[in-house]
């Protein structure tokens, strides 16, 4: 981890009038849409701010340019992700950042002006023995002033972390919202092979990592609130088994309560979990500690109750159920009592998740053979359509909300896509290459 | 349960294998691209959960034909002996066995009454319709249904065990009625 030392000064008011002032952003295109979107609320601005990432200035004289390049790369690719950010070309860059200062007073803002930069990142890199010590700073060009700051130190390899932290500052400095960059993804992927392996990585798609080893079926990862815990599915007993990893220690914990077959399960963000178990041809929920000892049973109908999502407050499970005949989402209370019915229309709803303030459910609806990710309030109203390329399923929230990553076909092999929330605009994918990859788990923030 | 995912042939090790290199080339491609290193490298699995097939006791799945897992393992789902013992199908999203498999069905079950010391696992499956986490549980009760007629035609229960694979093993990868019909079965592997 990084240690993140100092915050050199509170970060100035939040440019809200910028954000008023954007324009609308876009309404879904043509087709499948169920009559007039209801209103949107902006959160992706329709202009991108300009911004430009000027290198860190190496203090130490000892060549930290990659440093830099590690820095600004992390920076540069996570502000592009946001879609908040237009960055700027570092082609038009005036001044050097080897050869000018990074503080205010000690460079000239009017060379950033004329490249037309609204925000400007500059800093200072500093060897230490073997510890990195970077400083980053936002300005706001057009006012000359200096909007927030931070001072990161850690090992040389925790640069990227670094800045996936700067990142979230950024975001917060000119949106007045952390950023959901310093996290974790975790999905499915039959890179590599025929099999379906766990992968996790970094949001940005840094630091690729295949979790499970096993020429079997392996699904459904969920992180729980600290990313410490993964919780997935495995066919590697042969017989579909839930797995508890310590991700920090690299060891697991068998979940096999004498409930009969596990069908999926996710983790509460306190580290319980919740498990689908079938027995006698029926699939029911049920609470677990950590060790897999049943606490409750949190569903007790014949047929099919599958797909839990817990909401981050851990009082209000989402799940999907077959009591009406066909797939439908259901929500209740984790500490029991009536499920009520979320989804009234189309035959096949299924996937809910829960945004991070609890008040919105994403899930996919089949359609006409295809899936689309559908967000609705959690009374079931103001339910419309976010996708319409491809078959787009498995919606993952980001921590902060405004997020929302999913696996779609719509390139040819099955990826994971990064798309607002608020209108389903998408970003980019955040897995490449061969393969399919389903099933995004996005975690908490991993710093404090 | 080892026999299964290591001793035929090995054909599931060297995948495994193939697998574990390639998942740490790209590991090592993600480190060159952020240029970082992590202090742990991410030996691909190394360590990892995956090289522990824990969980749950399972017999082997020993018998002609195997267990859908096992073929699919060997890269052979669908091909080969299958077994003595026939496949039944399901209507889309539906568990409940139809009229023109019961023949099938009393087949079956003739079979295990010739074959009294035999078990069988009874495999519900699913067309990829639909999320991997409903069909898992479809399978289940696919799996079930069988296994209820079979008892109501003198087979005692507890030769029979279930598992569901979801859509997970389709024996037809193509997106047509006819390919998603065959999907959706239950398939009977005589374990021992």
């Amino acid at each position: 981890m990084c240690s993140e030392a100092i915050m050199l000064k509170i970060r100035a008011a939040v440019m809200v009038a910028m954000l008023i002032g954007a324009v609308p952003a876009r309404t879904l295109a043509q087709g499948n849409l169920p009559g007039k979107l209801p209103p949107i609320q902006i959160t992706g601005a329709g202009r991108l701010y300009p911004i430009a990432v000027s290198g860190l200035k190496d203090l130490s004289g000892d060549g930290a340019h990659n440093v830099s390049r590690v820095f600004d790369t992390t920076l540069t690719r996570d502000l592009e992700l946001s879609s908040f950010f237009r960055i700027i070309d570092s082609q038009a860059y005036i001044e050097d950042p080897q050869t000018s200062g990074y503080d205010i007073g000690q460079f000239n803002f009017a060379d950033w002006r004329s490249i037309n930069a609204e925000f400007l990142v500059k800093g200072a890199v500093t060897h230490q023995a073997d510890k990195v010590m970077v400083e980053a700073l936002l300005f706001d060009v057009g006012e000359q002033r200096r909007m927030m700051g931070k001072r990161f130190t850690g090992e040389p390899n925790e640069v990227s972390e670094m800045a996936r932290r700067f990142a979230d500052a950024v975001l917060e400095a000119v949106t007045g919202k952390r950023g959901p960059f310093d996290t974790k993804l975790a999905f499915v992927s039959t890179r590599g092979g025929r099999f379906k392996e766990v992968y996790t990585s970094w949001l940005d798609g840094g630091m690729l990592f295949r979790l499970t080893d096993n020429p079997t079926i392996n699904l459904f990862p969920s992180f729980d609130r600290s990313a410490q815990h993964l919780l997935y599915l495995s066919y590697k007993g042969l017989s579909p088994a839930l797995y508890l990893v310590d991700l920090g220690q690299q060891v697991e914990t068998p979940i096999a309560p004498p409930l009969g077959m596990a069908v999926g399960g996710t983790l509460t963000p306190d580290g319980q979990i919740v498990g689908a178990f079938a027995r006698g041809g029926h699939t029911n929920l049920y609470l677990l500690d950590q060790s897999g000892n049943p606490i409750r049973t949190l569903t007790d109908s014949s047929g099919i109750n599958v797909s839990p999502s817990v909401c981050r407050n851990g009082r209000e499970l989402a799940f999907t159920s077959d009591r009406s005949g066909n797939p439908q989402i259901y929500v209740m209370k984790m500490a029991g009592g009536q499920a009520r019915r979320l989804t009234y229309q189309g035959d096949y709803n299924t996937a809910p998740a829960f945004s991070p303030d609890c008040k919105k459910i994403a899930y996919e609806r089949r359609s006409a053979g295809i899936m689309n990710i559908f967000v609705a309030n959690l009374d079931g109203s103001a339910a419309h359509q976010l996708t319409d390329e491809g078959s787009n399923e498995w919606p993952a929230w980001s921590p902060d909300g405004r997020y929302i990553a999913f696996s779609s076909t719509r390139g040819g092999d099955s990826r994971i896509y990064l798309m607002l929330a608020a209108d389903g605009r998408v970003i980019a994918p955040l897995t490449e290459g061969e393969g399919n990859a389903t099933n995004p788990s996005w975690s908490w923030w991993l710093g404090s | 349960m080892q026999r299964t995912l290591h001793g035929h042939g090995g054909s599931g090790v060297e995948l495994s294998k193939i697998a574990r290199r390639i998942g740490l080339a790209a590991a090592i491609l993600a480190l060159a691209l952020t240029g970082c290193s992590s202090k742990k490298p991410p030996g691909a699995g190394e360590g990892a959960p995956g090289s522990n097939p824990g969980g749950l006791g399972q017999e082997g799945m020993g018998g002609a034909g195997g267990s859908s897992l096992s073929q699919f393992q060997k890269g052979q789902l669908g091909r080969g002996e299958q077994g003595p013992l026939s496949d039944i199908h399901f209507e889309y999203n539906d568990y409940t066995v139809r009229q023109q498999d019961s023949e099938i069905l009393h087949s079956n079950a003739d079979w295990l009454q010739r074959n009294p010391t035999r078990r069988v696992q009874i495999e519900g499956h699913c067309d990829e319709r639909g999320s991997e986490e409903y069909n898992i549980a479809l399978g289940a009760k696919r799996a079930q249904a069988a296994k209820e007629y079979l008892q109501t035609l003198g087979i005692a229960g507890d030769r029979m065990s279930t598992i569901s694979y979801g859509k997970e093993l389709p024996l037809c990868t193509e997106r047509t009625e006819d390919c998603w019909a065959e999907n959706r079965r239950d398939h009977f592997a005589v374990t021992e």
